[in-house]
């Protein structure tokens, strides 16, 4: 008598288009990159491809961010030594800068091209 | 070996020893993600499901989950709610399968069953506590590795429960 019944068939082949289904999450995760600005006042998400500029503030005054052609950087900050600005533009995901003093978080989330470095590290 | 009816309890602490046993041997296999586990403890689950009944069973399955947090010092982390959700999960699968199709599928199946219940609940559970959208993309080897060890589980355990004297006697 052979063990394997017609349910067994049945969970089996559930279990297989389960897995097959689980692999579709990879194409939605991998969204278009978003700038994340993290400050006092809590998180705020931009579109990287949309030209936009914001404010934001915090203990020592204002930050403003420029978003332009798939790149964001601080363009003006209220805080005494500027490396935020300093630090220049940024547009890749992964990439982020920092207002230590003005507590103003930029970073760039969203999914690497395939075959930039960071693949590996994943 | 004559069929006893009394002392039931026996099996229930028979079976969550050789559980507990299992998840120590586990333990000594490095792993490449620490959510990738063979799930070995569950065989005594598997193989119980034709000698205990649904209270003996539960009473089990307690015993195995906080057995384990015992053993790998996680009883107070949240590892133990993972532990908890997924054994949750596919014992409710296992039992509900095995007495209502008991004629049309084999442990084999219920194995399968059984596993892919435990890596959903995980998975559900690492996207609302932990992870959130991340967990995702741990979905699909999850459930492989879940399919894979599961069938080898089940297969063991149709094999066993057909020859084991033992299982016999105390069936």
């Amino acid at each position: 008598m052979t063990p394997i019944r017609v349910g067994d068939i049945i969970i089996f082949l559930l279990a297989v288009a389960l897995i097959i289904g689980s692999f579709s999450f990879y194409s939605t995760i991998s969204g278009k990159p978003e700038v994340r600005v993290k400050s006092g006042a809590g998180e705020s998400i931009y579109d990287l491809s949309v030209d936009t500029q914001a404010t934001f503030k915090g203990p020592v005054g204002e930050t403003t961010i420029e978003i332009r052609g798939g790149q964001v950087h601080v363009s003006e900050s209220d805080c005494r030594n500027k490396v935020c600005i300093s630090a220049g533009w940024i547009s890749s995901p992964g990439e982020w800068i920092i207002c230590l003093p003005n507590n103003v978080f930029v970073r760039i989330e969203g999914s690497l091209e395939e075959g930039s470095p960071d693949d590996t590290s994943f | 070996m004559t069929p006893r009816s009394k002392p039931r309890i026996e099996f229930v602490a028979l079976l969550a020893a050789c559980a507990l046993f299992l998840s120590t041997i586990e333990y000594l296999i490095p792993k490449p993600l620490p959510f990738m586990r063979l799930g070995l403890a569950n065989l005594p689950l598997i193989i119980a499901l034709g000698l205990l009944s649904w209270k003996e069973y539960l009473l089990l399955a307690l015993l195995k989950v906080l057995g384990q947090a015992l053993i790998s010092g996680t009883i107070f982390s949240y590892i133990f709610l993972f532990s908890l959700a997924g054994t949750t999960a596919s014992i409710l699968i296992m039992l509900l399968l095995y007495n209502v199709l008991k004629k049309r599928v084999s442990l084999i199946g219920i194995s399968i069953a059984g596993a892919m219940a435990s890596n959903i609940a995980q998975l559900l559970l690492s996207r609302y506590l932990l992870f959130g959208e991340a967990a995702k993309l741990v979905a699909p080897p999850f459930l492989i590795v879940g399919l894979v060890t599961s069938i080898i589980l089940g297969v063991f355990a149709q094999q066993f429960i057909a020859k084991s004297r033992w299982y016999k006697g105390v069936q």
